[in-house]
Parts: structure tokens; sequence; C-alpha cells
């Protein structure tokens, strides 16, 4: 029995030691982007994902595999590879909603035994909010409102779910959503759909460029909340696009990265100090007994790295002018207030699993120890250090995240005459030029991910 | 806490993790309908598929067929002429192409009953980018009755999909409501206008 034991722990440990994690999977494709080589990163998630082209999506998506390609939707989001961008970010929308709404208890099991990357990926809720968010934006370049409204439409269910389900009302993604998807019904026409919308952006700062616009709009809608009333105000508003022959141009400039998740390792006596308040009374009574023994042993868990790009002011010129940009969202700081809330959890499970891992050796051992052989009890002792050792490298800290999200989003909206305009964006180092012919009394949405 | 594994539960466990990790991983092979008609039969997303079009212009077209205005085109002996412009998705998946599915299928049924003369959907096309401009040559569905007066079209056959979508904590479903009206371009009179009814879950 014993050697099946530790042919089974062989077995297991021979598949999974040396695994780094997510983090580990995704190393390539950071580097690439830090030197600002966009496609090099999108190379290198194909390669993990074991498909040949950019626009193929991989065999089987079930699994963290919809993590990678929800990162290359936002890098070919910054290379302006919009229908392929929309396509990514739809089949990891979908596959990353399977995936929550099929965590178990099997998964729960898995986390407090083995490791936290044993459970099934779910996604905190900016990241949920953003997929939809982030996708109005491949719709919007394309000048396709009716998939805007779609993107739009997803949003508001996965908004509705946020704040119900999980009791996140105030979550500032939803201003840039609102502003987004404001956009797309206020441009097709529906001005109550999208006095709605913005009435969710206007709970947010950052949005002053939408005053004469919601304006104008509640002149028209019946849509009415205290917040929308308040702009009112007896200056003049602007001549209406298609009267006075002008157009409208709405910018969005994401820059730097969020800061994604790295595997950590600390003594126990450490954690145990580090985060008491989060340990259950009896794991700690344990953890505290082996630190007195003076055992060193080690926990692993994940923490969150350093955000990039945190501190750049993103430029905008329209032809010859600079354009004020308003931050929209400080995503980053999203990441670091989500995180907190679950810090502490995540660590207890990771000393819960320490836990486990010493007592499965010590349970190996006690049952050989007793044998009148010399011999058994050797092979007891290494048995009980091999599951150990082996229960220890099967314990990769979960460090799964959607890692190409920008930093922050800044945006604004700029009423011009209509004809053809220059645009240049520039963040972080990286540069998009774009001409575009904005209609009289039409828009146009341009955009630039400096993922650096 | 005490915690006490016997020494089989360890590979036991282990081997379950394995077991279960290798799950999956097994040959996948192309199947085509004739040989396995099963391979319809499950629902693959929240979006809608070839049954659920087949249940909705089911309900649908044989509500038309016993319509009013079926009866009238038929006393005309086809002699009206009619459009047939895109559904609008007002849903909160990307279905686009599935109700252009509907829409053909619908041009199909209407052309095989022989009551009415169709109009061309490329001369539709033509229409519409000559209405909205080479600039946006994009369909506008506040347009249609220009579309309709210009196409030389009595009628218009045309439809809309919305939904209520809801997610709980483990459950997503998608309910849709699919309308389908024929529209009297002089008059802008609806003269016939039905629905149906197609529910989608992930739980």
């Amino acid at each position: 029995m014993l050697r099946t034991g530790c042919l089974a722990i062989a077995a297991a440990a021979s598949l999974l030691i040396g695994c780094g994690g997510h983090e580990a999977r995704t190393l390539k494709m950071r580097t690439a982007l830090d030197v600002g080589a966009p496609r090099e990163a999108i190379g290198a998630l194909n390669e993990e994902l074991d498909v040949k082209k950019d626009d193929e999506l991989p065999k089987d998506l079930e699994g963290d595999n919809a993590l990678l390609v929800l990162d290359r939707a936002s890098i070919q989001q910054s290379l302006a590879q919009f229908p392929a961008a929309s396509r990514d970010f739809e089949a990891a929308d979908k596959a990353i909603d399977m995936l929550d709404l099929a965590h178990n208890a099997g998964d729960t099991i898995g986390q407090y035994v083995f490791s936290d990357s044993a459970g099934r990926y779910k996604a905190p809720p900016y990241e949920k909010l953003l997929v939809n968010t982030l996708n109005m934006i491949n719709y919007l370049e394309r000048d396709d409102l009716n998939g805007a409204r779609v993107e739009a439409r997803r949003l508001a269910v996965m908004q509705r779910y946020v704040a119900e389900q999980l009791h996140e009302k105030d979550n500032a993604i939803l201003g840039l959503g609102g502003f987004l998807a404001g956009f797309a019904f206020e441009k097709s026409g529906d001005a109550d759909e999208a006095l709605r919308y913005y009435d969710e952006a206007l709970a947010f700062s950052g949005y002053r460029a939408l005053r004469d616009p919601v304006r104008a709009l509640a002149k028209v809608g019946s849509y009415k909340t205290p917040r929308i009333t308040s702009l009112d105000g007896p200056e003049p508003l602007p001549e209406p696009l298609e009267k006075s022959g002008d157009g409208e141009i709405v910018l969005v400039v994401g820059y730097g990265r969020v800061p994604h998740k790295i595997s950590n390792r600390i003594p126990i006596g450490l954690a145990l100090t580090l985060f008491a308040n989060d340990i259950s009374p009896n794991d700690a009574a344990t953890a505290n007994k082996l630190a007195a023994q003076g055992l060193v042993t080690w926990v692993n868990f994940p923490t969150l790295g350093k955000a990039q790009g945190a501190y750049e002011t993103p430029a905008c010129r329209v032809d010859a002018g600079y354009v004020q940009l308003e931050e929209a969202v400080d995503i980053a700081e999203q990441v670091r207030t989500e995180w907190h809330k679950v810090e502490g959890k995540i660590v207890a499970s990771a000393i819960s699993r320490m836990v486990v891992r010493l007592a499965a050796g010590v349970g190996i051992q006690a049952a050989t120890q007793n044998s009148k052989s010399g011999a058994v009890q050797v092979v007891g002792l290494l048995a009980s250090l091999g599951t150990q050792g082996a229960l220890a490298a099967l314990d990769t800290p979960d460090t799964r995240s959607w890692e190409t999200l920008p930093a922050r989003v800044a945006v604004t909206r700029v009423r011009v005459p209509a004809g053809r305009h220059q645009i240049r964006l520039e963040a972080r180092g990286v540069v998009r030029t774009q001409t575009i012919d904005v209609p009289k009394g039409g828009w146009k949405v341009v955009s630039l991910m400096a993922l650096r | 806490m005490n915690f006490r594994f016997g020494t089989s539960a360890v590979p036991f466990a282990l081997s379950a993790l394995l077991a279960a990790g290798a799950a999956g991983c097994g040959h996948k092979e192309y199947v085509r309908d004739s040989h396995d008609p099963s391979i319809d039969n499950a629902a693959m997303s929240t979006g809608i598929d070839k049954d659920d079009i087949q249940r909705m212009l089911s309900e649908n077209l044989n509500n038309l067929r016993n319509a009013p205005i079926m009866d009238l085109w038929r006393s005309h002996k086809g002699a009206d002429t009619v459009a047939v412009f895109p559904f609008q998705n007002a849903t909160s998946e990307h279905i686009d192409s599935q109700l252009s599915a509907v829409l053909s299928e619908s041009e199909t049924w209407l052309v095989e009953s022989g009551v009415v003369t169709m109009i061309s959907r490329e001369r539709q096309n033509q229409m519409i980018a000559e209405v909205e401009g080479s600039q946006h040559p994009v369909f506008n569905p506040a347009h249609v009755a220009q579309y309709g007066r210009q196409l030389g079209a009595k009628y218009f056959v045309t439809g809309k999909v919305e939904a209520s979508d809801e997610r709980t904590d483990d459950a997503r479903r998608v309910q849709y409501f699919f309308f389908m009206q024929v529209i009297e371009i002089e008059t802008s009179a609806i003269r016939w206008q039905h629905k149906a009814y197609i529910t989608k879950a992930v739980r």
C-alpha cells in the first residue's frame, strides 16, 4: 500500500512539479508588452494556447485558456485589430461565465487541500464588467452601433448581478460602461435608454464632457433622475449637430497595466503574524504549535505585484489642437481593492493546506512507526517526507487574473466640424495616429490602449 | 484541529485528482447530422440555434398562413410586391447571423408560397446604400418606409427579437421574444403581427 502511495505521489508530483502557475505561462507575454512589442506578446499567447494564428481559438476554452484569450483580446484591441479583438472578447466572455457558473464544492475542497489554482477561475466583478465595457469600444470603433448595444445589454445584465448578488453597487467600472453604453444608445436614437446609462456614468467623477449632451437628451427623453435634472441650467444648449453641421468624436485612452498576481512564499511564523485575523483558531493553534517546535514550514500564496504606468499623463490631439482627457476609471485601484477583500481568505486557505500536508505526512509515519522492522520505519519516514514534499509541490499559488487590463482609462467627447480630421493619441510611448471622416451630424470613436 | 489521513487516503485523493485532470482529454471527431441526428439536439449556448429558429418560424409562419393578409395576397394572385427587411436584434446576444438566417428562411417561405412577388435582397441593399449614403450604408429601421417606396414594394416583412436576460450565482437564463410583422408601406399600417417565445439557459 505504501509503495502504491509513493508511486501515486511521485506521479502527481512529476506532472505538476515545475509548473509555475499562470504567472509563468504569461511571463513571455508580459515581457514583450514591457518592451513595446505587442505582436510578440500575441505570439507568446498563441504559443501557450497552441494555435498558429491570431484569429484562431484554442480547442479547449474550458480551463484557464479563457484567461489567455482574454489577454489576447486586449492586446488585439491595442493593435487596432478590432474584429479579432471582438471575437476573442466574446469567446472568453462566454467561457469565463461558464467557469463562473460551474464553480462548485469540489473546487473549494481542491483549494483547501491541494492548491488555490486547483479550483476553477472565478472572475472578480471588475473583470466581469470590463469584458463588455472594452468590447463596446471594438464595435464603436467600427461604427457598429448594433454590436455595441448588444455589449451594453450584456453589461447591464452583469451590472445587475454584481449589484444584487454580489452587493457591489458603486463599482467605478460602471462609470466607463455607462459612458460608452449611453453613447451607443444616444447615437441609435434611443434617448431614454441613453439617459439611463449616462445617469450611471454621472454617479462617478470624470465625465464633465457629458454635461451638454445629457442636457440636450433630457429635453427629448422622459427618463429623469435628480442627477440628470440637476445638470439643467440657464446657459443655452449648443445647437443640435444636424443644424450646426458638426459631428462628434469620442476619444478613449487606456494606459499602463494593472498589477498582476505573483507567487509568494513565507515562513509560517511570519504568515501567522501578518494574517492573524484571517486564520481560523484551530488552524492557528496547529500552526503555532509547529512554529513553536522550530519547524521551518513555508506557506505558498499569491500576492499582488505593482501596477505599471499609473502616473502617466496621456496626450490627445485633434488636428493641431490638444484636447484635455478626463480620467474615467482607475482600474488598478479596483484590482487592489478587490484583492484586499479576498487576500486574508486566500492566506487562510494556504495555511489550512499546509496543516493538511503535515497531517498527511504524520499519518503515514504513524502507520509505520509501530512496525518492528526498522526498514519499514525508515520507509515510513521517507514516505512521510515525500508526501509533504509532493503536496507542497502541488500547492501552486493561484496567480490567475486578466493581466492585460490598462491601469487607467481616460476619455473625452469633443465636437468638431464635419469632415476629415487627424487624431493623435499618445501614452506610455505608444502613439496612434488616425485620419477620420466625421459625417455631418455623425460621430466617430477612436481609442488607444497602451499596455506598457 | 486534528487531521488524520489513512495511508491509503493520500494516494486515493491524488489518483482522483489526476483522473479528474485527465477527464475530457478524449479524442475528438467530426460528425455529420445524417450519420448522427442527435448532434442537433444539444443546446450549445444561450444564443439561438437551428432548432430555435425552426420553432420560432414555425409558430409565426403557420399563423401567417391563415392570416387575412395572406387571403388578400392570394386573391391578388401574386400581384403584390413584398420586401423583407432585416430583423432587429434587441437582445444581449450577438445573434445577427442567426437573424439573417431567419430572414432568408422567411423569404424562402414567401417565395415558395407563390402568393406574392418578392423583391430581391441585393436590390434592397443597393436601395439602402442610396438612402443612407455611401459613407454609412447600413440598414436603419427608421427609414424602412422610404426604402420600401423606392423599391416599389407594397408591403414589407420585418421583425424584432427582444430578450430578458438574467443571471444568478449559478445560472444564466435568456428569454427571447420574437416578433414578426407585415407592414403596408403606403399607410404604415400593421397588417399582421405574431410572436414566438424561446428560452435558453445555462445552469
